[in-house]
């Protein structure tokens, strides 16, 4: 991991204002931000682990944990809220014993929100990896689990 | 003179000339005109987000925050319309929504205030106290002075567990209302960037990344977070629930030889907080957690001596001090001059040093009265005290272009040091740190060694040296290539910067090969070039050697403007004290481990907690702490600092002028008569010209210790380690240091 940070930061000048750009850069590259990565931008770019934490944790964009192996989308748009999405989230939560954010302890899943997929109609939508499943209930979705290993 | 520019505004009708460069906020404060504020604090920079501080300007659209608006010429403001006032009792209306509001709003609130005080048999709660702060919250006083009598909103509590796990402070950020003060003194006056707000929103909460505990994210516990909280979100484990103090006063701190001014905060003659002060020009309130935070419970210690003691065949007994000192002035009585002596701490005030000198000459005829840090340093403590002698004033620190330091850190002590350091650094200046481990300062290094000790001669060289002496240390060159370090710039810089500082930490007095750094650096000072400041640990060196502390240095002796002598001359004899040799009688004030008490028909041990030496004392006499006695320091500016009595000295235990003159007045009648501080200085001032009212830096003579060097022997210095005072390390003693102390060794 450590070659291929630095070679993140050969692209980007050693200015503070280059904070974000790295962060999004090392989130496409491992598909989160990781601690050892924040102590390593923090000795590049001579800002303290807790002051990067601060800023990445305000963007949505930044995850912290790895993904696991699939990834949960509930949507919770306005559509979807009314129709039961909160719902669905509170039952995956419970169910895979993971807060919204994180990773199951095996990798199998990780669970997040999103404001809003588009398909309002179908509502409440859920999506895991590319797929979207329409018209969702607790039921439904536990059932859909588990066919993912 | 010329007069200084102003600018005239207008406040509520007043007109006024202020400073320009001034805020709204600023100008109506110095005028004495209160515009409610919550986020704004004095030495932060402005920031605009509690929006209390609205004001209305003529020709300026809406209501801008004061705090951020600067003063201009002709200005007309009005802080108090109807129109502001219903606006301001909204936005505190709409903060309060997360803000627990019992203390705030109750129809109970008076009642409630008078029967907390209930005298109850067992610990009863009465009344709704979830706010730790409650008496000292600068809410409470906005809501009165807003006059917001109720609110329309529900409270929404947001459930955090309160957080307790790390030393010194608790978090309660239930009670939190997101003014940001805490971050930005962190980030901005510390330089230590702790703290953070986290995710954003109604979720926005503050704290270190990745839910790591403060000790682990490098907190250093100076606790300024905890002095400019406006609620009861922040609160000092020993200073919670007491309510507002009754009295404060000014001290200086006697943990280390910066000395930092305090302000003690006490209750009930009980220390429940020690602050800052931040218009002080030495420290500029930097203060670090030994000041902050070991006071309260170091003087308030259950381990404390209440009454002088005397050991008997059962065990220790309680007398009282007419007879402690029947019995001192007995064993000491008709002793010859070489069968004693006194082993005296480096943290006793000048007038106890003064009044300890002159009781082993005149009354013993002794010379020894031996500092600790003369047996532990043994040989090198010539070479240490004329390092400290060239000791720069602090301020020399910012204006450095190049920085180096050895063996120095300044997470849990000698922070007004360390910041200034963090200062120059990020103005600019080239820092370079030298340890074995990692510093707080290799952030913000621009070339940091984290080193073996046995490499640091080999660093110390290439850079001191400049060049030319490379090739031989090949050793450093492979540090300096793995270190990834741009020597090409590090020699660059280093020969194009003029002023150039070393910094030596308390480390290298525990470094193996410390006669011979030691010995580098004097002569690197000597010939010119390099600057350097002593973080030392020995909070009067300067003073105890002055005040004839020290054998064959009489008061005065040491001071250069007075005797004209640049260097002074001792013999290594001397300093080479037989400690195998029986003596009748060994005196100490402080501690000494066990390695410097030879064997003694009669031991006095005079200190404020047991000892950590364990052969038992035959006499015990209880002393007073810094908080509770007055006299003066030198620190290692060479300035004479005040030392005030802030609360009443702890049962029975007295200042240790007191008990030395008290022995020494039953000795020889006359001699000891003194009754007070000035009749102390009234005797040292015909030594000492102008003691203690010398403003200017002091100058003293360098000590010359003839004689071979090949028999010093290396004792590691326990200073070094950790925090102590008068002996005792601060951790024995201070809970949340012994948390420290552990994570530090792990």
């Amino acid at each position: 991991m450590s070659d291929t940070i630095d070679l993140i930061f050969e692209k980007y000048e050693r200015a503070q204002d280059q904070l974000i750009p790295i962060l999004q850069e090392v989130q496409r590259q491992y598909g989160y931000v990781s601690p050892e990565a924040v102590k390593k931008i923090s000795r590049y770019l001579k800002i303290t682990e807790n002051q990067i934490y601060g800023v990445s944790s305000f963007y949505a964009q930044f995850r912290f944990s790895a993904p696991g192996r699939h990834s949960i989308r509930v949507c919770l748009g306005t559509a979807c809220h009314v129709r039961g999405g909160a719902t669905l989230l509170e039952m995956l939560e419970r169910e895979l014993d993971i807060k919204c954010g994180d990773t199951t302890s095996d990798k199998r899943f990780d669970l997040d929100r999103v404001a809003c997929l588009g398909c309002c109609a179908l509502s409440p939508v859920v999506q895991i990896d590319k797929d979207i499943y329409s018209r969702m209930t607790v039921t439904k979705l536990a059932e859909l689990l588990k066919s993912y290993e | 003179m010329t007069k200084e520019k102003t600018v005239s505004i207008t406040i509520d009708n007043k007109k006024l000339h202020v400073k320009p460069g001034l805020t709204i906020l600023q100008a109506a404060k110095a005028n004495n005109i209160y515009i409610p504020s919550l986020c704004a604090f004095e030495h932060l920079p402005s920031y605009g987000a509690c929006r209390l501080c609205i004001v209305e300007v003529d020709g300026i659209r809406g209501f801008p925050t004061s705090c951020t608006t600067p003063v201009e010429d002709g200005m007309v403001i009005r802080t108090e319309t109807q129109e502001l006032r219903n606006l301001r009792q909204e936005v505190l209306k709409l903060l309060l929504s997360e803000h627990p509001a019992s203390c705030l709003f109750c129809s109970d609130k008076e009642e409630c205030i008078n029967f907390q005080g209930t005298i109850r048999k067992v610990g009863n709660t009465t009344g709704c106290r979830y706010c730790p702060n409650d008496h000292r919250c600068e809410i409470q006083t906005i809501v009165e002075k807003i006059g917001l009598t109720e609110t329309s909103y529900p409270v929404y509590y947001r459930n955090f567990p309160v957080e307790k796990y790390d030393p010194f402070y608790d978090r309660d950020y239930n009670l939190c209302i997101l003014c940001g003060r805490c971050i930005r003194v962190c980030n901005d006056i510390r330089l230590n960037g702790t703290l953070s707000f986290k995710q954003r929103g109604q979720k926005t909460t503050i704290g270190p990344a990745f839910d790591r505990t403060h000790l682990e994210a490098g907190c250093e516990f100076c606790g300024a977070c905890v002095n400019v909280c406006p609620t009861g979100a922040l609160s000092v484990k020993t200073g919670k629930w007491y309510g507002k103090q009754d009295k404060e006063g000014e001290t200086t701190c006697n943990f280390c030889s910066i000395g930092c001014k305090l302000i003690l905060q006490t209750k009930n003659e009980s220390i429940v907080d020690s602050l800052p002060d931040y218009d002080s020009p030495l420290d500029k309130g930097l203060i670090c957690v030994k000041g902050r935070f070991s006071i309260t419970e170091y003087v308030h210690s259950p381990w404390r001596y209440s009454t002088p003691m005397e050991m008997t065949p059962v065990g220790y007994n309680n007398i009282t001090w007419e007879k402690a000192l029947d019995i001192a002035a007995e064993k000491i009585k008709g002793v010859k001059p070489d069968e004693v002596l006194m082993l005296i701490s480096t943290q006793l005030l000048n007038e106890d040093i003064y009044c300890t000198q002159k009781f082993m000459r005149k009354i013993i005829g002794s010379e020894h009265i031996i500092p600790t840090p003369l047996i532990y340093l043994n040989n090198d403590f010539a070479t240490y005290w004329n390092l400290c002698t060239e000791s720069q004033p602090l301020e020399v620190i910012e204006n450095t272009q190049f920085i180096f330091t050895v063996g120095f850190d300044s997470t849990y002590g000698y922070s007004p040091i360390g910041i200034r350091i963090k200062k120059a650094a990020k103005a600019g200046a080239y820092l370079v740190t030298l340890n074995d481990k990692e510093t707080n300062l290799d952030l913000l290094a621009s070339a940091s060694f984290q080193v073996e000790k046995k490499a640091w001669y080999d660093v110390i060289e290439i850079l001191i040296a400049r060049d030319g002496k490379e090739k031989k240390h090949t050793e450093a060159q492979k540090i300096l290539k793995e270190g990834a370090i741009d020597l090409n710039r590090l020699k660059k810089s280093l020969s194009k910067t003029k002023d150039k500082l070393i910094v030596l930490g308390q480390d290298i007095l525990n470094h193996p090969e410390r006669t011979r750094l030691l010995d580098r650096f004097e002569k690197t000072i000597t010939k010119g070039g390099w600057k350097i400041i002593v973080a030392n640990p020995y909070t009067n060196l300067k003073g105890t050697l002055m005040l004839g502390g020290f054998p064959y240095i009489m008061p005065g002796d040491i001071l250069k403007t007075q005797t004209g002598e640049k260097v002074k001359t001792i013999k290594t004899q001397i300093v080479n004290f037989d400690l195998n040799k029986k003596r009748k009688l060994i005196y100490i004030i402080g501690d000494a481990p066990d390695l410097m008490i030879p064997d003694c028909d009669f031991l006095i041990y005079q200190n404020a907690l047991p000892a950590s030496f364990k052969k038992m004392p035959d006499l015990i006499l209880p002393s007073n702490l810094f908080p509770e006695t007055d006299g003066t320091i030198i620190n290692m500016e060479d300035r004479i600092l005040m030392v005030k009595k802030v609360i009443e000295p702890y049962m029975e235990s007295k200042p240790d002028w007191w008990i030395i003159s008290a022995i020494g007045e039953r000795l020889k009648k006359g001699k000891f008569q003194f009754k007070d501080m000035q009749s102390i200085h009234g005797e040292i001032k015909k030594l000492i010209k102008g003691f203690p009212k010398i403003k200017d830096r002091l100058e003293f003579s360098r000590i010359n210790a003839a004689g071979s060097k090949k028999t010093a022997r290396f004792t590691p210095v326990p200073e070094a380690k950790r925090a102590i005072y008068r002996g005792i390390a601060l951790s024995e003693v201070v809970s949340g240091m012994k948390v420290i102390e552990r994570s530090l060794n792990e």
